[in-house]
């Protein structure tokens, strides 16, 4: 179940201090795959299948008299990823580890290169607090590359591209827990597709952006054509509809992408925000699949 | 199982059909049926001291929590004649523990169990206490009867770990059932012969988690001493007896009404779609027992 033998393994063994604080690691950790990950964490493990996660390692620090504190190393495989998963959960207050890091209620969160961090206290006091935050910091200065986010993120039209609440995934399990577009997996999402859904909260409306981005042309086409007769079957000539709830949904298809807005309070707001993403893309050429 | 696609648009719809109730709890959407057969009876059962502290519950308020519980089910005065309507000394018997480790089903509640079990004559070697391994346990490979006993927690895939949930590790691929926030749980209830196994739910609220972070979905910070039992022959009425708790939970902490994320909408489903048994209040009867202060329900 356990493969402590592998070269991920081994090299994740190195990120990790073998002490913060005055609590002491120990070694070796816990080192789960995609198929074991189930018998260690009970809920959010298919948000890391979900990601293309490669291995996890977990070490667990004790010291006398104060609550455990657990690292969880995710190797993701690519930094994209490890920037997704980060962006599953958003909330917190900024860590100041790396760039994208947060802190809430003794769990701080970050990505750097190809992993993302997770490092918890089972217990909150401040010396943990302290502890959780010199152990994040020693992690992180272990892994030499800073890795990038993804360059979809480039493609996010004004006023969403702003947004703090960004998030960044393949599949449509992940899509329907931020934002429930269909039981179903119309819009032909897999682990390879990128998806950037960005949640704007206005005057207490949320506007919600999701931007496609597919392997191929015809494919972006057809998710685009089947998730107007799933869901927009009264659609008019600029595919735009206006739901159940009183607000506008408009979806667009250009190329390998695709653009939903929902939640528009305005017909006329989805379109522009439609029309300023288009104008975003980078020109085709012929023959050819439009880079970013 | 017929069912649709189900779409945003008929989320919304049903949104617009019942705007002061969840969309899941009305069933709507799905065309389903409303259960026609009579009220569930559920019992919630608390004792201000059924724990010495958070990790450790009282063995002996526990056991007397369930044998009061079990007894008002059964509508029986002695516990022992309660537990002759649930097992005969020739049944075998699988006890379906949860070993989460930050909140488990606690040794003392299996203990209450199996006490109960060998005074109503079924041989010790004809009882287990499992959770993950069931499917290789020989005790549960040839079980009669079957007790399901599990806490009640917020869960980052389901919205809710349930009753119904419970019954996962009877399946041999487990991210087969992890599609739209595990809507279809109840399905496995069926699909392998454990609904008319299943003679007893225990829904352990000790210490429920109402809200959870990170990737274990856990912080002590919404953990609370609830110090609970709900039991019932139906396990979806014990489940949305106990999601409504959490969800009363959740309102007095947050103030405000914050909907589970994602929404524990296989409890409904599980009677909508899949006739498991009642969610609906109006559907239970719910008998309350012991230490009512801040009860919440």
């Amino acid at each position: 179940m356990h493969n402590k033998a592998d070269e991920t393994a081994a090299y994740l063994e190195k990120l990790v201090p073998r002490q913060a604080g005055k609590w002491k690691a120990e070694i070796p950790g816990d080192v789960y795959g995609p198929e074991t990950i189930f018998d260690y964490i009970d809920g959010a493990g298919e948000v890391y299948r979900s990601y293309n996660f490669k291995r996890l390692l977990a070490v667990r620090y004790a010291k006398s008299g104060g609550p455990d504190i657990v690292a969880d190393i995710f190797d993701m495989g690519s930094s994209e990823d490890a920037f997704g998963v980060f962006t599953h959960d958003v909330e917190g207050r900024k860590a100041g580890i790396v760039n994208d890091s947060t802190y809430k209620g003794g769990l701080l969160s970050f990505w750097k290169d190809r992993f993302f961090v997770s490092v918890y206290a089972e217990g909150e006091t401040e010396e943990a607090e302290k502890a959780v935050l010199e152990l994040g910091k020693k992690i992180a200065a272990s892994i030499p590359q800073t890795g990038e986010r993804p360059k979809i993120l480039s493609l996010l039209p004004d006023p969403f591209e702003r947004e703090k609440s960004r998030h960044y995934f393949h599949t449509h399990l992940i899509l329907n827990y931020h934002f429930y577009v269909a039981e179903e997996n119309i819009l032909d999402l897999d682990n390879k597709t990128e998806c950037l859904l960005s949640v704007r909260e206005k005057s207490g409306s949320l506007y919600i952006l999701l931007l496609v981005r597919y392997g191929d042309r015809d494919r972006a086409r057809r998710a685009f054509e089947r998730f107007l007769e799933s869901c927009l079957p009264d659609a008019d000539e600029q595919n735009a509809a206006r739901t159940e709830d009183g607000l506008w949904t408009a979806a667009r298809n250009k190329g390998p992408y695709l653009m939903i807005i929902f939640n528009s309070p305005e017909q006329k707001f989805g379109l522009d925000v439609l029309d300023r993403w288009e104008k975003m893309l980078p020109r085709e050429k012929k023959d050819h699949e439009p880079v970013v | 199982m017929n069912k649709k696609n189900f779409t945003r648009r008929d989320f919304l719809k049903a949104a617009a059909a019942t705007p002061l109730a969840g969309v899941w709890k009305s069933g709507l959407g799905h065309g389903g049926m409303q259960n026609e057969e009579e009220k569930s009876r559920v019992v919630l059962i608390r004792d201000k001291n059924a724990l010495v502290s958070l990790k450790q519950p009282d063995a002996g308020a526990i056991q007397k929590m369930l044998d009061d519980a079990v007894a008002t089910l059964f509508g029986e005065k002695n516990v022992n004649d309660a537990w002759k309507k649930i097992v005969e000394p020739s049944d075998i018997v699988g006890i379906k523990s949860n070993i989460w480790r930050f909140i488990p089903t606690t040794t003392e509640v299996e203990q209450a169990i199996k006490k109960r079990l060998l005074g109503a004559g079924v041989i010790g070697e004809n009882i287990s206490i499992n959770d993950r391994s069931v499917r290789s346990d020989p005790v549960f490979q040839k079980a009669t009867i079957l007790i399901n006993a599990r806490p009640m927690r917020s869960h980052h895939w389901s919205g809710v770990g349930s009753l119904i949930k419970n019954y996962i590790t009877f399946t041999p691929n487990w991210p087969a059932w992890h599609g739209d926030s595990c809507a279809d749980l109840a399905k496995i209830w069926t699909d392998f012969s454990l609904k008319e196994k299943t003679k007893l739910n225990i829904l352990v609220m000790l210490t429920p988690l109402f809200h959870g972070i990170g990737p274990h979905h856990y912080s002590q910070k919404y953990v609370w001493e609830y110090r609970g039992l709900i039991v019932g022959r139906d396990p979806v009425a014990v489940d949305a007896t106990g999601l409504r708790i959490i969800e009363a939970k959740r309102r007095e902490f947050f103030g405000e009404d914050r909907p589970l994320r994602p929404p524990a909408k296989h409890i409904f489903l599980a009677d909508t779609r899949h006739k498991l048994g009642n969610s609906r209040p109006e559907k239970i009867e719910l008998i309350k027992l012991g230490w009512k202060e801040d009860i919440l329900i």
